[in-house]
């Protein structure tokens, strides 16, 4: 278990969930528009959030940056959702938009790096590499055994 | 179909999908130097209200058929995995990870669809995934270092 550092384990449970949505966003959008799909995926995060705000301590008195920086988060998150639905809607195959937005860490990394001055050891210089190429491998289709569509 | 900046409207959108997530993981760091996960993901959520505002008069809202609830339970859904996500997400920044590392970790989602998709589904795996699968595990070892 002390293998890992504990931030990866957290990383890992987030891996685990966001990998599962990408089935359960799958199978809403087979049956319902992009934009239902996402009005009641913003319901249940504010299902969650008044069951956080009923169970556990909430600190509401935040310094402005931090509170801006919280429902920024949420909005440019969400405004992800929508745009990933709109490309995908707007006739990319999933296999070429999931691979294509699966780089999205490299506009992080480089706002890290940038504004937040965080520095990689060379390891993790490579991970982040082998990273964003696996992630980029593991969005392909596999084409059908005789290569025919 | 319409482009957008002479590019096909899914690149865009795919393009601006990558900024603006880009975006969320470095502005998650900065509100994670301030605050608890769990403040993080109800602030989070305020952040959703003005799209849904605008989604919310979508005339797209009413279709679906038959299959309607059960695309509203599998969308809930998806907002339960994903708002839990974020928690876990949040807290690995709170307790010390660096979202330079922690981001390409959490992108690795994809690992979790396609081991759903063989085991569950019983899709087959390419070459290409197969590979994906192996350089995902290496690079989860090379970023713990």
């Amino acid at each position: 278990m002390s293998l890992l550092p504990a931030w990866m384990w957290f990383a890992g449970i987030a891996l685990i969930f966001w990998g599962i949505t990408g089935v359960t966003q799958k199978l809403a959008t087979n049956r319902i528009s992009s934009e239902l799909s996402f009005l009641w995926f913003a319901y249940a995060m504010i299902a969650i959030s008044a069951v956080l705000a009923a169970f556990v301590p909430i600190h509401w008195h935040l310094r402005p940056v931090i509170f801006w920086a919280a429902v920024a988060g949420g909005t440019l998150n969400g405004l992800g959702a929508l745009t990933s639905f709109t490309a995908l809607e707007s006739g990319g195959k999933a296999a070429v938009v999931i691979s294509l937005i699966s780089l999205y860490p490299l506009v992080t990394v480089a706002f890290a790096v940038i504004f937040l001055h965080e520095r990689l050891t060379p390891a993790q210089a490579v991970g982040v590499g082998f990273a964003i190429v696996a992630a980029i491998l593991l969005s392909l289709e596999p084409k059908p055994p005789d290569g025919k569509g | 179909m319409p482009r957008i900046l002479g590019m096909p409207r899914c690149l865009a959108f795919s393009l601006l999908t990558i900024l603006v997530w880009g975006a969320w993981g470095a502005v998650s760091k900065v509100a994670s130097e301030g605050v608890d996960a769990n403040t993080n993901q109800v602030f989070f959520t305020f952040g959703l209200l003005p799209l849904m505002l605008i989604v919310w008069r979508s005339p797209r809202n009413a279709g679906g058929g038959e299959g309607r609830r059960i695309g509203i339970a599998w969308a809930f859904l998806t907002g339960i995995l994903g708002g839990t996500g974020n928690i876990a997400f949040f807290h690995a920044l709170v307790i010390g990870g660096k979202v330079s590392v922690v981001s390409p970790v959490t992108a690795l989602f994809p690992l979790v669809t396609v081991v759903l998709a063989v085991t569950l589904l019983h899709e087959r795996v390419g070459t290409a995934q197969k590979a994906g699968l192996l350089l995902a595990l290496v690079a989860i070892y090379l970023l713990s270092m």
